[in-house]
């Protein structure tokens, strides 16, 4: 097998295996995200998405209990700056 | 005979474009149309706070997935496609990061240059700042990449301080470490060339991994090299490309392409060698 050869089979599979973590990161990845409406918890499943929206202006935290828990209320506005 | 490659041609054309090339992808970071993409992370360095980010950062994004224990597969699998078509491609001819880097470089200031072992930071950074510190401390840690990241002080912090100032709001500053780090980077980046991305970039340590097994990569022909080393003083990064071809410090600016001889020209996994005949045989 000649270089050429093994260089197009690693970027097939490369570029195979980052397509698929791509588009599985978009259609089909979800995490399972606690958040309050109107003062009650409420149990959410966020795309990845927007949990990486959320990320961005530290909208979402994990706690002591390792769960992932939306820092603003359903129906507040989603902070705007980033906390760091 | 002569072996040219048609990309090799068409990469020595767009060589002296090189930065209005930067110039076009910059428009493209910078979110022209007020969009606001925050729910997709693009391939480059540029913070996601930044009031004229289109996209999310990579980096910012791994972290804050390392610090909330979910693995981001959009990020990851975009970083793992682009870097497998383009290695260090990308950082130097499209993140606007480096970009900056390369104009603060042509102000005429003496220049110095690093010893090879600052390239390995990159590698600390990445696993330290990155994925380990978030993982095991959270994103409150004071060494959580975004809280000393020079380009969110410099594309964030430093426009919604003077925001706040000419609101009349009370100015928050970023912390000490952050404000160091960035006076550090701002001086440095006039006398030595892209010092972030060459000490402690993480994204260009993630598709540096990438330089030796991309489908673009430089092509070193060891037929056509007459050792004169030229190559070594084209190369603004200390790398002697007819060595190292695809280093890991690469950011496959290409300038050692220039080199007369045509041993180094960029390559792909695509291409078929043309062969033309000299013109003795023809």
């Amino acid at each position: 097998m000649t270089e050429k050869t093994i260089k197009i089979i690693t970027f097939c599979m490369l570029i195979l295996l980052g397509g698929f973590l791509f588009f599985y990161g978009v259609f089909f990845h979800s995490t399972t995200v606690s958040a309050r409406q109107n003062g009650e918890p409420v149990v959410l499943a966020k795309s990845e998405s927007a949990l990486m929206k959320d990320a961005s202006v530290s909208g979402v935290k994990r706690d002591e209990t390792g769960k992932i828990k939306q820092t603003y209320e359903i129906g507040e506005k989603a902070p705007e700056a980033c906390s760091t | 005979m002569v072996k040219k490659t048609r990309l090799g041609r068409f990469s020595a054309k767009l060589l002296g474009w090189r930065m209005w090339i930067q110039t076009f992808f910059l428009l493209l970071w910078l979110d022209p149309l007020g969009l606001r993409m925050h729910t997709m992370c693009s391939p480059v360095f540029h913070c996601y706070a930044c009031p004229l980010a289109t996209f999310a950062c990579p980096i910012g994004v791994i972290a804050q997935f390392s610090a909330l224990h979910v693995f981001p597969f959009i990020a990851i699998g975009l970083l793992v496609a682009v870097g497998a078509l383009s290695g260090t491609l990308i950082c130097g001819w499209v993140c606007p990061f480096g970009y900056l880097q390369d104009l603060t470089a042509k102000v005429p200031a003496p220049k110095f240059d690093l010893p090879k072992f600052t390239g390995y930071f990159r590698y600390v950074m990445l696993i330290g700042t990155v994925l380990a510190i978030p993982y095991f401390f959270g994103e409150g840690h004071p060494l959580f990449v975004c809280r000393i990241c020079p380009a969110g002080a410099l594309e964030a912090a430093v426009p919604t301080m003077a925001g706040q100032a000419i609101a009349g709001e009370k100015v928050v500053w970023p912390n000490a470490l952050k404000l160091t780090i960035l006076v550090v980077f701002l001086i440095a980046i006039f006398f030595i060339k892209r010092p972030w991305c060459r000490v402690l970039c993480p994204l260009g340590a993630i598709f540096s991994l990438f330089n030796r097994a991309s489908a673009f990569f430089l092509r070193f022909k060891p037929d056509e090299c007459t050792d004169c080393g030229r190559c070594h003083t084209l190369c603004e990064y200390g790398i002697e490309p007819e060595k190292t071809t695809n280093d890991l410090r690469c950011i496959r600016c290409l300038e050692c392409t220039k080199c007369n001889p045509d041993a180094l020209t960029l390559g792909s996994v695509f291409e078929r060698s043309e062969t033309i005949k000299s013109q003795a045989e023809s």
